[in-house]
């Protein structure tokens, strides 16, 4: 691995920018990502820069249980965001549906099902700490080491 | 206010300020502890009495299952809200979240389960799947008949002469086992949960 | 009829100041806009049809989870309701502290709302001092149920914790210190000039379009319209609780509103604080049959449950009539009309704080 990919490793993992998306969620994990922009839990000073335009993102961040207004939207999306990227999901909504997974729902989880995604956070809504860490570890596990996994 | 560039240089180039700037970070962040968290066992025996199981509002976050020779509650953490309702339900501490057992213990509050049968008797067809799925039934009568006939008074419910017969109603603990073997949905059991606190004595507060 | 437009934008699910998903198509001639679509769907869940059948203790938890930002309110109203039907008496002292979460809600709802109109403002040095500030309101909160959102504290016949009288001190302290911030905050406000730029005279919406178009919640009282569902509520009654009404119906007025009900709330708790009665917190009761329709005051507006229940307290029938709904269709009909440009578009549409997801359940 020569000096350039070691530059690009460096490079990537310090400056992540976030797109996220609400595929039908009750807005409490949407508020506690929002509370991660808030000047206590800063996310800014790790290099991550939450707007929300898919075409520039690292990060795409998955909120909510699937609904089918998101059918093949959200694979859309997803197709949308350039290498290298990872997705996260936010709050118990995609990994299990949370208690909207009844009889009688719309909804249709897990998220895992539809995109690929590079870790959870549980949680109905998880703190901002929590999330701080996924991000985080994402960070350390998908994007500093690149340029070695993906030739 | 002076206005000139080299009151702001030297406002800008002190070695306190250059240092709060290259190297501030917020304060470590630490989870209160009277967060109310993913609810932790506190050590006591379970009694396999499973009201954390009926109390719980969300599909598939806790079940009882085998530990050694006895039981304990599990979490899954991906379905579980952090309500603390089963905290709240348990009659024998088993599990702590936050705050919620030392507020428990101080104000005397609990909650109270009753569990009540309703049958309806138009799309009851006397099958008696219900009484011989019952596992209360099975324990107070173990020779129960293929349709629900028994002779024994202990039973929560029997079917004498096609018809259903509930006898014991504050026997039954709620596992919905029969609502479930139901073929047509005839018999359907309702958690009552009431919230109750102990009348505090004058002057305790 | 086909009709000429110039260009027609469509404002996507995914816009850095929409937070959630909601399709709007605006039909512009030129800069100025002419009409305005809303295109929803993208939230619904379907949690009336899910609510079916389950007793309290699980309906309890989807109602909160209807919206996140105003989840006391959304619980506060359905135990109400389910009380108003069973005929449950709530002890005093849990019916005012009922309302310090009630008021700890929406100070910290409508804190977001400022913060998410100042970020679309591009103001973003107010943005974050206001979500500052709405943290120390959230530990607070905390610190009182055990959870920043979704508390789930309201329980038939009562609340389910008690406030001890060392927190009641710390909780009066913090209420002064976040005042004294919240003055500045309102003040840089009200004075900025690149701010009454683009929220004066933007937006407007007169008292009789309110009127017409059945707005509800701070969008109807910045348009001179006092109706505020608190004034029926007996606790608040106790506490002589008067609505606030602005005159100028734009978007200055819709933001500062939010302001001005902030200090009232600071004032509610004030006065909670100070009158507590000592007691139970508990009353106990179970859930009976019957049928209700019950009103209360989100900080969007006015929250409506129609219940129908059985008699052992399960749900037979409910709808939900939240106040985004009256709100939504209001701004697209009426105040973005004759907005001057795009970029007012999405400013007018913040300020009447919409909430999609209560929109859509």
């Amino acid at each position: 691995m020569n000096i350039l990919q070691r530059i690009k490793n460096v490079v990537r993992s310090r400056s992540i920018h976030v797109a996220y998306v609400d595929v039908g969620s009750c807005n409490g994990c949407d508020i506690e990502v929002l509370a991660c922009l808030a000047p206590r839990y800063d996310i800014e000073q790790y290099g991550i820069y939450v707007h929300n335009n898919p075409r520039e993102a690292d990060v795409l961040l998955v909120i909510g249980a699937y609904t089918p207004g998101w059918e093949e939207k959200l694979a859309m999306v997803w197709e949308k965001i350039p290498a290298p990227k990872a997705a996260i999901t936010i709050g118990n909504c995609p990994i299990s549906g949370c208690l909207f997974d009844r009889r009688g729902t719309f909804v249709d989880p897990p998220v895992k099902k539809h995109i690929p995604i590079a870790a959870e956070v549980p949680g109905c809504p998880p703190r901002p700490t929590e999330i701080l860490q996924a991000i985080l570890s994402v960070r350390d596990s998908v994007f500093a080491n690149w340029e070695e996994t993906h030739p | 206010m002076a206005s000139s560039v080299f009151w702001y240089l030297r406002e800008f180039l002190r070695a306190a300020w250059i240092k709060k700037f290259l190297f501030a970070k917020t304060a470590p962040l630490t989870t209160p502890s009277h967060f109310r968290g993913f609810p932790e066992p506190t050590g006591k025996t379970c009694q396999h009495a499973l009201f954390c199981m009926m109390a719980c509002p969300a599909p598939g976050a806790i079940e009882v299952v085998h530990a050694g020779d006895g039981w304990i509650p599990r979490i899954h953490k991906g379905h579980c809200i952090r309500c603390g309702l089963c905290v709240e339900a348990c009659p024998n501490g088993v599990l702590k979240s936050g705050r919620i057992q030392e507020t428990m213990q101080r104000e005397g509050t609990s909650l109270l389960f009753s569990f009540r049968i309703a049958i309806d008797k138009e799309l009851c067809t006397g099958c008696g799947n219900c009484c011989t799925a019952c596992p209360v039934n099975k324990q107070a009568d173990a020779q129960m008949g293929a349709g629900g006939h028994s002779s024994n008074d202990d039973v929560i419910m029997r079917v004498q002469e096609g018809d259903i017969v509930v006898i014991h109603e504050d026997k039954c603990t709620g596992c919905k086992t029969c609502e479930v073997s139901c073929p047509n949905g005839a018999i359907r059991i309702a958690r009552i949960l009431e919230g109750y606190q102990q009348p505090v004595q004058e002057g305790s507060q | 009829m086909k009709r000429i437009v110039d260009v027609n934008i469509p404002l996507g699910p995914i816009h850095p100041c929409f937070k959630e998903p909601i399709r709007l198509k605006c039909e512009a001639k030129g800069e100025r806009v002419t009409g305005a679509e809303v295109e929803l769907g993208y939230m619904k869940k379907g949690i009336e049809r899910i609510m079916k059948g389950r007793p309290w203790q699980e309906v309890m938890f989807l109602a909160e989870r209807v919206c996140g930002i105003c989840s006391v309110i959304h619980n506060m109203v359905f135990i109400e309701a389910m009380e108003q039907i069973s005929d449950i008496a709530v002890p005093p002292r849990a019916a005012y502290l009922r309302v310090i979460a009630n008021e700890l809600d929406r100070m910290q709802s409508h804190m977001l709302a400022n913060f998410s109109y100042c970020y679309t403002i591009e103001h973003e040095t107010l943005g974050m001092y206001l979500l500052d500030l709405r943290e120390q309101v959230m530990d607070e909160l905390e610190r009182l149920t055990g959870a920043r959102v979704t508390c789930a504290y309201i329980i038939p016949g009562g609340v389910r914790c008690d406030i001890p009288k060392k927190e009641a001190g710390d909780l009066q302290v913090s209420l002064d210190r976040m005042e004294a911030d919240l003055r500045r905050y309102a003040g840089m406000f009200e004075d900025g000039p690149m701010i009454a730029l683009r929220s004066r005279g933007v937006g407007i919406l007169t008292q009789e379009a309110a009127q017409r178009a059945h707005v509800v919640g701070p969008t109807a009282r910045g348009s001179g319209i006092a109706y505020d569902c608190r004034q029926n509520h007996p606790t608040y009654q106790k506490l002589g609780f008067v609505p606030i009404t602005r005159p100028d119906c734009d978007n200055f007025a819709r933001v500062m509103i939010r302001f001005d009900e902030v200090f009232q709330s600071i004032d509610l708790i004030r006065k909670c604080l100070h009158e507590l009665p000592k007691g139970v917190i508990r009353g106990g009761g179970v859930c009976k049959a019957g049928e209700i329709r019950y009103s209360g005051e989100a900080p969007r507006g006015e929250l409506t449950y129609f219940i129908k229940s059985d008699e052992f307290g399960r749900i037979v029938e409910i709808q939900i009539q939240t106040p985004s709904i009256m709100n939504i269709e209001a701004c697209c009909h009426e105040m973005i009309i004759g907005s001057d440009s795009i970029a007012d578009v999405t400013a007018t549409f913040i300020s009447a704080d919409p909430c999609v997801a209560c929109t859509e359940r």
